[in-house]
């Protein structure tokens, strides 16, 4: 590359180096510090325990937030999928008027920042005395998702050669007959990506949750809570937990997407 | 299939219209609203008298600053550096930029407060070393709330900016080292430029989120630094202040977007 003194490529290595140490350290250290038997943050903890782990199993409110995180995030996270997929399917193959409209609109949750999706379905919800239901945070989940769902199947569709889906026409297929037949089986791998994805944006989600959840609790919304009254250990058992659920869905991810060959269209 | 597109977009339509922009819309009307008198400009006039707003307003834009600034000196040398790596250390590299991505903000937030508290990693280490006797505070200030935000919004450059470097033909640089270009004017007249709009690009997509930022300065601020997000926590949940919440919501929504164009515009000269 840009060959350089030894001592320019030695100083790009330990800038490139510290930069990963600081974006990754902080998730590293809390995993040794969820098995630590103190009250007290230090590290390295005095001695390891479970007790975290059984004061966060053994809490009913926290299997309750888990519960409505889960059913919340497998709800918004297929019909995301659903309306998602579709709507990128129309966009990519189709030509109409107000089409570049429609895609900025759908992409827009991700740009406009998420405390005034918040504040904005928190009046909207509250005028019409949907506050704190549940419909109303799996509406709200479903649209922040979209934007993840169109993002990796958009590109998964434009790389998918229409002609295919012509010859599946011309041979009289329906549109139904074949999208289910030729173009999802073909797809499969993104739509797979897609839904975890979305599925982790729904999970994770706790600004606009905790705006509008009323009483619903999910884990975010209590971890946030906690958070923001005392520094409790169980946290750091919650948060290895959701390391690990978010390393094992992006291996998934990887792998499935490998085996496809469109890792690296989606990625990077 | 001319206009039958249509067809599939129009689900997700009329979520969108009834559940995103009815919603933003109604907001904004509550902003110039008042209940018998119809429109009024009062709330922004009472945003300008109030010198605690224009004080989170001013914290909010320095600390989205500095964060931005730290972002690009330690996410540039970074993507410059995985640029260069053999194919397999970059995978792992990739892959340790894209995993704090999809990690949960509250879990990354949290873990600055392991790392950086009174007991936590970075104090053990400064009192190791005796370059401090006590420990320092790094939490409950800006320091930890810039901290944080850095930490968490890093992989928003990183990842685009790597695509651009990547993307650099080698060729382009030999050619220049073969006129007889030392390295540091290769770097700054042929590699640099090409990288910028990329660097741009990324540097306001960072600072379009910090400005929106809700989660790190709560948990990490502990309520001694407020950002404007916090402040329309405040006068949405503790004092119901709806339509003067509206009325900041609005301004900051027309930054945002403001902002972004600008993104935008540099994003498609990075990517052509």
């Amino acid at each position: 590359m840009i060959g350089g003194s030894p001592w320019s490529r030695r100083a790009v290595a330990a800038m490139g180096i510290f930069g990963l140490v600081f974006l990754t350290v902080p998730l590293i250290i809390v995993i040794p510090m969820s098995f630590s038997s103190a009250r007290a943050l230090t590290f390295p903890p005095p001695s390891l325990s479970l007790r975290w782990y059984e004061t966060f199993f053994g809490d009913p409110r926290w299997m309750e937030a888990m519960w409505t995180s889960t059913l919340v995030a497998a709800i918004s996270s297929v019909a995301a999928l659903l309306l998602g997929g579709l709507a990128a399917y129309g966009l990519r193959r189709g030509t109409f008027k107000g089409r570049d409209w429609a895609e900025g609109n759908f992409m827009a949750p991700l740009i406009v920042p998420t405390i005034i999706v918040a504040i904005a379905l928190y009046l909207a919800l509250a005028k019409i005395g949907l506050l704190g239901s549940f419909a109303g945070l799996v509406i709200a989940h479903t649209l922040l998702n979209v934007p993840l769902v169109m993002m990796v199947l958009g590109v998964a569709i434009r790389e998918f050669d229409p002609r295919i889906e012509q010859v599946a026409w011309s041979l009289g297929a329906s549109w139904g007959y074949t999208i289910r037949k030729v173009v999802l089986p073909n797809l499969a791998p993104s739509v797979f990506a897609a839904w975890i994805f979305a599925f982790i944006g729904s999970f994770d989600e706790v600004i606009v949750t905790s705006f509008i959840a009323g009483k619903y609790e999910t884990v975010p919304k209590k971890m946030f809570n906690e958070l923001i009254l005392e520094v409790n250990p169980t946290i750091t058992a919650v948060a290895t937990l959701l390391i690990v659920f978010t390393v094992l869905a992006l291996a998934a991810v990887t792998l499935i997407l490998g085996r496809a060959g469109k890792l690296k269209q989606t990625l990077v | 299939m001319t206009g039958s597109g249509i067809r599939f977009i129009a689900p997700l339509l009329v979520l969108m219209v009834v559940a995103f922009n009815a919603p933003i819309v109604y907001m904004l009307g509550l902003a110039f609203w008042e209940k018998g008198r119809g429109f009024t400009l009062e709330h922004y006039e009472g945003l300008l008298e109030t010198p605690v707003y224009l004080r989170v307003l001013g914290n909010t834009m320095r600390i989205a600053l500095i964060a931005t600034i730290a972002n690009v000196v330690i996410g540039y040398p970074l993507a410059h550096w995985m640029r260069g790596l053999g194919s397999r250390a970059r995978m792992i590299a990739i892959a340790l930029v894209v995993l704090p991505f999809w990690v949960s903000i509250l879990v990354r937030t949290y873990a600055w407060i392991v790392v950086l508290g009174n007991g936590g990693l970075v104090n053990r280490f400064l009192q190791w070393t005796g370059l401090t006797d006590a420990p320092v505070s790094f939490l409950y200030n800006e320091l930890g709330v810039t901290i944080g935000m850095a930490n968490v919004l890093l992989p928003f450059l990183v990842l685009p900016l790597f695509a651009t470097m990547i993307r650099i033909d080698d060729r382009l640089l030999q050619a220049a080292a073969s006129l007889g270009a030392p390295p540091r004017t290769i770097f700054w007249k042929v590699y640099f430029p090409l990288t910028l709009p990329a660097l741009a690009a990324g540097a306001l997509l960072v600072f379009i989120l910090c400005l929106g930022f809700y989660v790190t300065p709560a948990v990490l601020g502990g309520g001694r630094v407020p950002m404007i997000s916090n402040l329309l926590d405040t006068l949405i949940n503790q004092i119901p202040r709806w339509e003067q919440a509206s009325a900041i919501s609005t301004i900051l929504l027309i930054v945002t977007l403001l902002i972004f164009a600008a993104y935008r515009r540099l994003d498609r000269k990075a990517s052509a």
